[in-house]
């Protein structure tokens, strides 16, 4: 690897930095410069790749023995599907993320980066939540996510994750929201949102609460970090403050969602 | 770590250092609250990782339009024991106009690490002359990165 050795000593805070460092210190840093250097051409190349059209992704379907729009929990990507841990009787959100939605490595991620940046606590809520209903169902899951959570959570954050899905697909620079290049490997380089989301992304631009799900979906961007640590303990106490656990346990409390927290305790229920 | 591999890259790093001169228009160290910040240069390009700063491994990359492209800001920080804060503002780009352009990367944990660099990218019109960077209260000038 050739490796660019002005940019190299600027990484490291110019020479003046690097004369500080003793020998292990100045082959430690070479290496994780190199390794940097190497993810950047490996991703540069990815950028470089031919997206599919809609047509070439719509090709796809008859060649699977699923829907794309199935929840994670009904589908297994390699083999059979596994036992699942029962629920407890009073299950909580906390037992869902343990036992259902795990790893939710991406929300957590990306509610950590709403709690590093200083974000509201609604907002960082709606993170946490914004896309563990994909373990139910893919297709509308901002409509899903927001209606699974509605009877427990403050109206904003709702807003939010019903949203998000919506302002995706619409970049907005001076909010920190870019159109990623996974979307064109998802849905196709030609793709063009059908009108129900064009018509929400109008009316959503023009509400007040606009920042709520346009800031879900900045988080939501870089929250694809395949080596980040996370947990959901730093947001014990935002749950405790903005989620309405029922004493009955998720399920059992007779809400407008029950229905779905029963679902996602028990998928392999025949009917 | 093996001995060698610290007297082999060591020796080449060495060799790096000796033949080194800064890069040509990299600034002077600008103090903020304890966080000493250099720009070591600036990129263009039509595509963008999408990484934070200090820097992790986020996989999502962003993509311009005909007409546009990313100007990349290369910033180095050192952070001293002066340094404080556990929130520092997203970096503002402004054009030789004054206009001013946002990124989509913020500080996450800045002062977690010793020293670090970041790309702040930009998404701007292709060919846009830069003015400035400012973080906060402090202006750093980057007219000398034009070509």
């Amino acid at each position: 690897m050739e490796i660019d050795r002005r940019a190299f000593i600027a990484s490291l805070g110019g020479t003046a930095a690097v004369a500080m460092m003793d020998s292990e210190a100045k082959a430690d840093s070479l290496e994780h410069y190199m390794e940097e250097q190497l993810d950047e051409q490996v991703a540069a190349n990815q950028a470089r790749e031919k997206f599919p059209t809609v047509a070439e992704i719509e090709a796809q379907i008859e060649t699977r023995n699923y829907r794309r729009g199935a929840g994670s929990l009904f589908v297994s990507g390699r083999g059979n599907v596994k036992k699942l841990t029962p629920m407890p009787k009073n299950a909580t959100l906390k037992d869902f993320f343990e036992l259902r939605f795990a790893p939710a490595n991406h929300v957590l991620q990306s509610a950590t980066r709403a709690l590093k940046t200083g974000m509201t606590e609604e907002v960082i809520l709606a993170c946490l939540l914004h896309d563990v209903v994909l373990n139910l169902i893919k297709v509308d899951h901002g409509w899903w996510g927001a209606q699974l959570f509605e009877p427990y959570i403050p109206e904003k954050s709702t807003f939010a994750i019903k949203y998000h899905q919506a302002l995706r697909f619409f970049p907005d620079s001076d909010a920190g929201y870019e159109y990623p290049d996974q979307y064109l490997r998802i849905f196709g380089h030609d793709y063009t949102p059908p009108p129900h989301i064009q018509s929400t992304y109008k009316m959503v631009r023009n509400h007040k609460w606009y920042m709520e799900p346009r800031l879900v979906t900045v988080n939501d961007l870089y929250a694809f970090d395949p080596n980040a640590k996370v947990s959901l303990d730093p947001f014990t106490d935002i749950i405790g403050r903005h989620f309405k656990q029922p004493k009955e346990g998720l399920g059992n409390d007779n809400t407008a969602s029950s229905h779905m927290w029963r679902t996602l305790s028990n998928p392999d229920a025949p009917l | 770590m093996r001995l060698s591999r610290v007297l082999g890259l060591g020796s080449w790093v060495l060799g790096l250092l000796l033949a080194a001169t800064p890069t040509q228009g990299q600034s002077k160290p600008t103090n903020y609250k304890g966080l000493e910040i250099t720009v070591a240069g600036v990129e263009r390009a039509e595509t963008v990782g999408l990484r934070d700063c200090p820097p992790g491994s986020n996989t999502v990359r962003g993509l311009t339009k005909p007409g546009e492209e990313f100007a990349i800001v290369n910033l180095s920080f050192k952070v001293t024991p002066a340094f404080k804060e556990t929130i520092v503002k997203k970096p503002v780009l402004l054009d030789a106009g004054g206009k001013t352009f946002n990124t989509a990367m913020s500080f996450v944990d800045p002062g977690s690490v010793p020293q670090y660099s970041c790309g702040f990218a930009y998404r701007v019109p292709t060919g846009t002359k830069l003015g400035k960077i400012q973080i906060d209260t402090t202006t750093i000038d980057l007219t000398s990165f034009n070509k």
